[in-house]
């Protein structure tokens, strides 16, 4: 599969492109060079670029939507926002069915609003980001997105994530959230998500949880498991044990 | 009251400030300048301190979240949404009482003719503007009044005249949320931080 990775030199990008490479062509862009080589081909692009990003999507089969930007109050917007509506116009310009976004855990469920109050949250509950920048801008390209597979023969997954780690980083004691995944076990999710069946799906926008199994029962990546086949290692574990 | 209204640049806009400057001090704000009697006050409602100045002192703001002439979708979507949150967050942190927004009964234009279509319909955006950018403007300005740090009425307007849009505005400066929500029973909920009203007839 021709897969286009955007935002693929940032802190993820690399554990993902590793793990899709070989099984898939990759063409990957950021708006910064990547600090190591990267598998597939390599372009600078802004994902707020709209032409830029449609251009980028010719002969694509798939489109995964690394970008981010956390904390600028224009960029974040540019990136995280319309950068969604960019991404699902090139899927529309060029036939592509599916799409994998990617975004923070409050995207739905908003952490002054869910978080500290409740447990076995779910991720198909109605999005509650709250006006954190992160959180609403995120929550916003979701929105858009599920906006366009109401019109176009799209499917688009979410893989919410919060905290990851490197295990072989944890100390004993150090904090954690309660939704937390390694580096390499993240990555692993995105195969699952191009090779599932579009039909399988529950629908043509579907949000997923990603994360290890946790003792706590803050969150749920039940649904993760049973649909994705999600396999969560259990690499992260020293941290409450 | 003291009365900022977006959009300036737009028919709409203008109708509405010559309309409530008869009993209100009206203050209209635009992207780009504009041509009024009214004062005006040129902003790009960005996140730096001028938003703060612009809505310093503004008991309630009317954003209209219209778009300039010729302006690419691109732009659009960047003022249905930053600037809708730079604006919000800026009247937050300066007080303003009441955000009145006024989106569009096109969202509502794909359910069948002759549906009753009420407020508590699933809006049905497409994805280009209008409805794509109304919508979003929508989703933004609810998390404001989902955390309490303002209160926001929506409109959405459908075929209406002038003379009706300003006398919805009118009735909802005159009942904001949180005073409306006071006269409610117990039973019917404490409050409705994010009432929604429907002005006109639903487009088909």
């Amino acid at each position: 599969m021709n897969v286009l990775i955007l935002g693929g030199a940032g802190m993820l990008g690399p554990y993902v492109a590793r793990e899709l490479a070989p099984n898939h062509n990759l063409r990957i862009t950021d708006i910064r060079p990547p600090e190591e080589d990267l598998p597939g081909e390599f372009f600078l692009l802004d994902a707020s670029d709209l032409d830029g990003v449609v251009a980028a999507a010719a002969g694509m089969d798939a489109i995964v939507n690394l970008s981010v930007l956390r904390r600028d109050r224009k960029t974040a917007w540019d990136v995280s926002t319309r950068g969604c509506y960019n991404m699902m116009q090139a899927a529309v310009t060029h036939g592509i069915d599916r799409v994998i976004n990617t975004g923070p855990h409050y995207t739905v469920a908003g952490r002054h609003i869910t978080e500290m109050l409740d447990f076995g949250i779910v991720p198909d509950i109605p999005p509650q980001p709250g006006t954190n920048l992160y959180a609403l801008t995120k929550a916003m390209g979701l929105e858009i997105c599920r906006v366009f597979t109401e019109h176009h023969d799209i499917s688009v997954q979410h893989y919410l994530f919060y905290n990851f780690k490197d295990p072989a980083a944890i100390q004993p004691g150090e904090h954690y959230a309660p939704y937390v995944i390694s580096w390499e076990n993240s990555a692993e999710v995105f195969t699952l998500g191009l090779d599932i069946d579009l039909d399988a799906l529950p629908s043509r926008n579907e949000v997923f949880y990603v994360f290890a199994d946790m003792p706590h029962g803050k969150f749920s990546n039940e649904k993760t498991k049973r649909i994705l086949g999600f396999k969560p290692r259990k690499d992260v574990e020293n941290l409450w044990k | 009251m003291r009365i900022l209204i977006t959009s300036a640049s737009h028919d709409r806009s203008a109708a509405l400030a010559n309309h409530l400057a008869q009993h209100h001090e009206v203050r209209l704000t635009e992207r780009t300048h504009v041509e009024t009697e009214h004062e005006f006050a040129l902003s790009g409602l960005g996140h730096d301190n001028s938003t703060n100045l612009l809505t310093r002192g503004i008991d309630a703001i009317i954003h209209a979240v219209e778009p300039l002439p010729e302006e690419d979708i691109s732009s659009q979507l960047d003022a249905a949404t930053r600037c809708t949150y730079n604006l919000l967050m800026a009247a937050a942190e300066e007080g303003v009482r009441q955000v009145i927004l006024l989106s569009t009964l096109d969202l509502m234009a794909d359910y069948p003719a002759g549906y009753r279509v009420d407020e508590t319909w699933r809006p049905l955006p497409q994805t280009q503007p209008p409805t794509l950018t109304k919508h979003m403007a929508e989703q933004v300005s609810r998390e404001f009044a989902r955390e309490g740090s303002l209160d926001v009425r929506v409109l959405r307007l459908g075929e209406a005249s002038d003379a009706t849009v300003a006398d919805a505005v009118v009735d909802a400066l005159a009942q904001p949320a949180s005073l409306a929500a006071q006269h409610r029973s117990k039973e019917e909920g404490a409050r409705d931080p994010w009432p929604i009203t429907h002005v006109g007839e639903r487009p088909q």
